[in-house]
């Protein structure tokens, strides 16, 4: 019985596999330019998002510093990415900084360590405060990070930004990565060691009775978080290929909170739903923003559209669905054996 | 050094006032809410607005547009109450949740001015009448100066005594301390959350007209750092307690001048790092702020 089981589960996950991989296929064989540049976006979103709600959703933990450290992962990979030739021209940095020209994937890693090491110097001392001076101390994170990336020209070409950051990314990497993301975290929430964090999240007195060292899983989660974070941020600087100081500014970090609230916090396919409605909603209304004519009528451009909706849809979701559209339900294999069941019996029933 | 630093008090005391308008507005908001009023920085930012459009288009006299704008960033601050909080509020939910839907409502009024009258900044309306300087052997103090301190004192002073004395004062600290009983006793504490909309949002209102007397600019981004600072301001004076959020505001407005004006020129871009690491340093020493706290905070955050 149990090989059984096992080679279902098997074919299950290969056929999935298939699937993605053969639609990934179509998408990167018939789109171009900017339509394969949203769904590489959506990628990079969905896992900036799986990365925040571990901290935000699962562990309970509100933290808005997300953005500091997305920016420091981000000022990481590109200097160490960078062309040799652009360094020693715009920046001042240590010789072995300035030679350094690592492959992609090194450069990642190297990102998510250097996010992971910069959270836990910087939201550890944040541990100490509670509900909204947690918040507000988060909130410095990002402002501190964007202001030290505005004066430590040496190092980040002040607000000018950094430009020439090599394009790595294609779609099979972000979506290869965002897949493993997914696995990972699934994986975690189903261990001895993710669900202390749900258990943190749920009720924290209650998980430290029952014997979870508190403090430690929430720093346990902020590591596990923050490297997917770091690593999100390094992809969105090689997707887009240049960077500066703002570019994971409040705005940034209110469209991934908007993201989770939308799609349901607590779940993987939430944030993932999340993810696809606001990158998709942004992108495909820019052009609204930008101005058109529609039948001889002047439309003029309205910068910040796309933000006054955004934050119009949350805060309707806030009042009417607080638990975001997905609520508690994950969607898994069961769910939508279930809904096909469920239509099909309806089908015979109607004839 | 004596004189130079006495300028610099001087210059300080406006901004100090600004933050302290501020702060005030911050700690009843969050005292009888228990939440951050986020777009708080934003009904700031109408105020200014208002002040500007009046009497820049409309050629309004400057004193009737300064009042009708704050009597605008009353009304807006009414409405976002109505429109975003009291649905959240009447619903049980989380605060978490309110939370977001503030920080929404805050990017939203933001960008919805920055939609419509783009991002440029323009200049706030002065009248001829505040730009008067006085002077006291080296040291030069403007009109605008002593008028901006003499108000906000007067108007904090009022808002003191109306705290301390009147009866909607006295069930105002009663929902801030200690929500439920407060409604045992018979307080209708929907009326004090508009109570504290309608005081908060009128003082954000006087600050702006002070902020755009001080530096002489409008634009739609300009009520998030004031807003972030009167917020630090707040906590720095203990949440909840009106007299400690004002002196709260006046350190800070005071301490940052001085930073950049005492320290190296190379070092002034620091400005915001000093305010988050004074916030910091003082969240470590005294978790609760320099003074009492006026709020229960086991009812209000749950744990």
């Amino acid at each position: 019985m149990r090989t059984r089981e096992n080679l279902l589960k098997l074919g299950k996950v290969s056929i999935g596999i298939g699937v993605a991989a053969g639609i990934l296929l179509l998408l990167d064989t018939y789109l171009r330019g900017f339509y394969i540049g949203v769904i590489i976006l959506f990628g990079i979103n969905a896992i900036v998002c799986l990365g925040v709600s571990i901290t935000n959703s699962h562990a309970n933990i509100f933290s808005l510093g997300f953005g500091g450290i997305m920016l420091i992962a981000a000022y990481a990979t590109s200097l160490l990415t960078l062309p040799v030739a652009y360094k020693s021209q715009f920046l001042q940095l240590p010789l072995w900084l300035e030679n350094a020209q690592w492959p992609f994937v090194p450069a990642l890693i190297a990102a998510g360590i250097v996010a992971v090491f910069s959270s836990v110097v910087l939201v550890l001392p944040a541990f100490r405060l509670r509900g909204h001076y947690f918040i507000l101390a988060s909130i410095g994170i990002n402002i501190v990070m964007t202001n030290i990336g505005i004066n430590l020209r040496a190092w980040t070409h002040g607000p000018l930004g950094l430009r020439n950051i090599p394009f790595y990314t294609n779609i099979w990497w972000i979506y290869g990565i965002l897949f493993l993301t997914i696995f990972f975290v699934w994986k975690l929430l189903h261990s001895k060691f993710g669900r202390a964090f749900v258990a943190i999240g749920k009720d924290q007195t209650l998980a430290s009775v029952l014997g979870v060292n508190v403090v430690l899983y929430k720093i346990y989660a902020f590591i596990i978080g923050s490297f997917i974070v770091g690593i999100g941020g390094a992809l969105w600087v090689h997707h887009i290929g240049a960077m500066n100081p703002h570019v994971f500014e409040l705005v940034f970090v209110f469209q991934i909170i908007a993201m989770l609230a939308i799609g349901g916090s607590g779940t993987i396919s939430g944030a993932i739903l999340g993810a696809a409605i606001i990158t998709f909603f942004t992108q495909l209304a820019r052009p609204v923003q930008e101005g058109f004519i529609l039948f001889g009528l002047k439309v003029p451009p309205l910068i910040g559209l796309i933000q006054v909706l955004i934050a119009m849809i949350i805060i309707l979701v806030m009042i009417y669905r607080p638990q975001g559209l997905l609520g508690r339900h994950e969607i898994r294999w069961e769910t939508l054996h279930e809904a096909v069941r469920a239509a099909h019996r309806r089908i015979r029933g109607q004839t | 050094m004596g004189l130079y630093l006495v300028q610099q008090l001087i210059n300080a005391i406006s901004y100090g006032s600004i933050l302290g308008l501020l702060a005030v507005g911050y700690t009843m908001i969050y005292g009888i809410l228990g939440l951050i009023n986020f777009a708080h920085g934003e009904i700031f930012m109408i105020g200014a607005f208002i002040c500007y459009f009046l009497v820049s288009l409309y050629h309004v006299p400057w004193v009737i547009a300064a009042l009708l704008a704050v009597a605008a960033s009353t009304v807006a601050g009414l409405l976002l109450e109505r429109v975003v909080y009291r649905p959240c509020i009447k619903r049980k939910a989380p605060v978490l949740t309110v939370f977001i839907a503030s920080f929404g409502a805050s990017l939203g009024l933001r960008f919805s001015f920055m939609m419509f009258f783009t991002d440029r900044r323009r200049a706030f309306p002065i009248p001829e009448f505040f730009e008067k300087m006085y002077f006291w052997g080296e040291i030069a103090i403007g009109l605008r100066d002593i008028i901006i301190f003499v108000t906000t004192i007067v108007i904090m002073s009022l808002v003191a005594c109306f705290i301390k004395y009147t009866r909607l004062g006295t069930a105002m600290r009663g929902v801030s301390f200690d929500t439920k009983t407060a409604q045992l006793m018979g307080i209708n504490s929907a009326r004090i959350i508009v109570a504290a909309f309608a005081i908060g949002s009128a003082l954000a209102g006087i600050s702006a007209i002070e902020y755009g007397l001080t530096f002489g600019i409008v634009n739609p981004g300009m009520g998030f750092t004031p807003g972030l600072e009167g917020f630090i301001a707040a906590v720095l004076g203990g949440i909840g307690n009106v007299p400690g959020a004002m002196i709260g505001g006046f350190l800070i407005g005071v301490g940052e001048i001085l930073f950049v004006a005492l320290l190296p020129p190379e070092l002034s871009p620091l400005r915001p790092l000093f305010v988050w690491a004074l916030l910091f340093v003082i969240l470590f020493l005294r978790p609760t702020g320099l003074f009492r706290p006026n709020v229960k905070f086991a009812g209000i955050w749950g744990e």
